[in-house]
């Protein structure tokens, strides 16, 4: 078959795009397709998009198409929702309980362990942190029925407890 | 000035690649990013100019005060060819996508390009390290560093509760990915491969071609990275990253040797017939070169092969690149004639090695 493009070399690239009910072929030779970049990186792209869309409207069936938007910078939840791209960092406080769900889909968490920039190195954050992990190690170990060790955690954490309350 | 650095650091591939590093005959290079915003600012992506431009301002003072990249040149994406980014996007200093939407961009980059920032990509900054070999804590700490250098120039969106905030939903929280460049010829051969990437899904590893994301895997070669950044500290990223990884070049070397035990003649026969095209072609397209150089690859690992080593052959699968070649022969070459200035380029290289 030869190429539609330069109608000169012979097409060796070949694929289908289905856009709606638009099926549309095409027929391509190496060097056409490199100049109109065609090239797979680009349509990698597109199942990206897709993939993100399926985990976040999965994560929320019954949201898609609400009408939240972040005040901020004008994104809407229907755009995060096609793409799991936000427009700016105040959209993760716009789009309230519902982004820590997806967060929890995609990453199977929803809460963030390790570094912060130095304004957020407060003594108090550390402490919260230091809770909260303890707090994870408590539930494993009684889960493991180590009890011992979960005594332990759970003085160390009543301490840091105090400590803050304290401050 | 600027056009004369962006062409010293493109005439020659970058030096880390020529050094080696633990299990380098399995892992041809450790990759690390982390994504930072700058808080109260709008994501690349919804940006209109005038803020990138502001955005990509910002960036560079605050590059230029950081000790880590003393040494180094910020590109301006707008002075840039097309031809010369896509340079930049075979060596991975930038991605895809840059190379066609670069308005406002920039890209820095510390000598050896070990070090690279890349700005108003996906984040508004990716810093990126290179290492040699297996050295996933050694990539981190370089990055990490700068990190902590630019925390007192910029403020970087961040919560307390999500971690750092990024422009798409996957790389919240500590915004890093942790990635090996693995040659893994021996689980291709003997069929394990699909176990082992079924595995490292299991853990929440992905596993792709060594081009990334979408790419099809050519040459035994294969990208390992995280996929999870949230409720995983750093060190435990990088930390679990290293040992399932040394798991699988665990795996490879079992292969390896049962391969040798049980079919040693087939298999240097298929070495010295990969070496023997390599050394005598006249045309080779980038998947032929890159399958033969895998399978001399795995001869050097072997300890087959002995008159080419692997700097050699890393540094080839730089330059056969479509853009690398070009530079290499200074012109314009469409596809035929790049297969045979690949030919022309590998024959030359190992025979004078």
């Amino acid at each position: 078959m030869i190429c539609q493009f330069c109608k000169k070399n012979i097409a060796t690239i070949h694929f289908t795009n289905v856009d709606g009910n638009d099926v549309v072929k095409i027929h391509i030779c190496r060097s056409c397709a490199e100049a109109k970049g065609f090239d797979y990186l680009r349509r990698s792209n597109f199942e990206k998009t897709d993939l993100l869309a399926g985990l976040v409207s999965s994560a929320l069936p019954e949201k898609a198409g609400t009408r939240m938007i972040c005040e901020h910078c004008g994104r809407t939840y229907a755009a995060f929702s096609k793409s799991a791209g936000l427009g700016c960092s105040k959209c993760y406080d716009s789009f309230g309980e519902d982004i820590a769900k997806v967060l929890k889909r995609i990453h199977g968490n929803a809460r963030h362990l390790g570094k912060s920039p130095r304004r957020y190195c407060t003594e108090k954050v550390h402490a919260r942190r230091r809770i909260r992990a303890l707090e994870d190690e408590l539930r494993v170990s009684v889960e493991l029925e180590n009890y011992e060790r979960a005594a332990l955690l759970r003085d160390e954490v009543a301490d840091l407890k105090k400590g803050m309350e304290k401050r | 000035m600027k056009q004369k650095q962006l062409q010293m650091l493109l005439k020659k591939p970058a030096s880390w690649l020529a050094e080696g590093g633990e299990e380098s005959e399995l892992v041809f290079a450790s990759r690390v990013r982390l994504a930072r915003n700058i808080d109260g600012r709008t994501f690349t992506h919804c940006a209109e100019a005038s803020e990138l431009e502001s955005v990509r301002d910002q960036a560079r003072d605050a590059l230029m005060l950081a000790p880590s990249m003393k040494d180094s040149i910020f590109l301006d994406m707008n002075d840039t060819t097309e031809p010369e980014r896509m340079i930049l996007a075979e060596r991975r200093l930038i991605s895809q996508d840059m190379v066609r939407r670069f308005t406002n961009r920039g890209l820095m980059v510390a000598g050896g390009e070990r070090l690279s920032v890349m700005v108003n990509e996906e984040d508004h900054l990716r810093l990126q390290s290179f290492e040699p070999g297996l050295a996933l804590r050694e990539a981190f700490d370089r990055v990490s560093r700068l990190d902590d250098e630019l925390d007192g120039c910029l403020e970087f969106a961040f919560s307390d509760r999500f971690g750092y905030l990024t422009a798409c939903a996957t790389n919240v929280g500590t915004g890093l990915r942790v990635s090996a460049m693995v040659h893994l010829p021996g689980l291709v051969h003997n069929g394990d491969i699909r176990q082992v990437s079924d595995g490292l899904r299991h853990v929440r590893l992905s596993v792709r071609g060594s081009y990334g994301e979408g790419s099809e895997m050519v040459g035994n070669f294969f990208q390992i990275s995280n996929s999870i950044t949230l409720g995983l500290s750093e060190s435990d990223t990088v930390k679990n990253m290293d040992s399932h990884i040394r798991k699988v070049l665990e795996f490879e070397k079992k292969a390896r040797e049962t391969l040798l035990k049980e079919a040693r003649s087939l298999l240097e026969d298929k070495i010295w017939r990969a070496y023997g095209i390599l050394r005598n072609a006249r045309i080779l397209d980038s998947r032929e070169a890159m399958e033969l150089i895998s399978a001399v690859r795995l001869g050097v690992g072997l300890g087959v092969v002995t008159d080419t080593g692997l700097s050699d052959l890393n540094e080839m699968l730089i330059m056969i690149q479509p853009m690398h070649l070009q530079m290499l022969y200074e012109k314009v070459m469409g596809p035929d004639e790049r297969d045979r200035s690949r030919a022309d380029y590998i024959r030359s290289r190992l025979k004078a090695s």
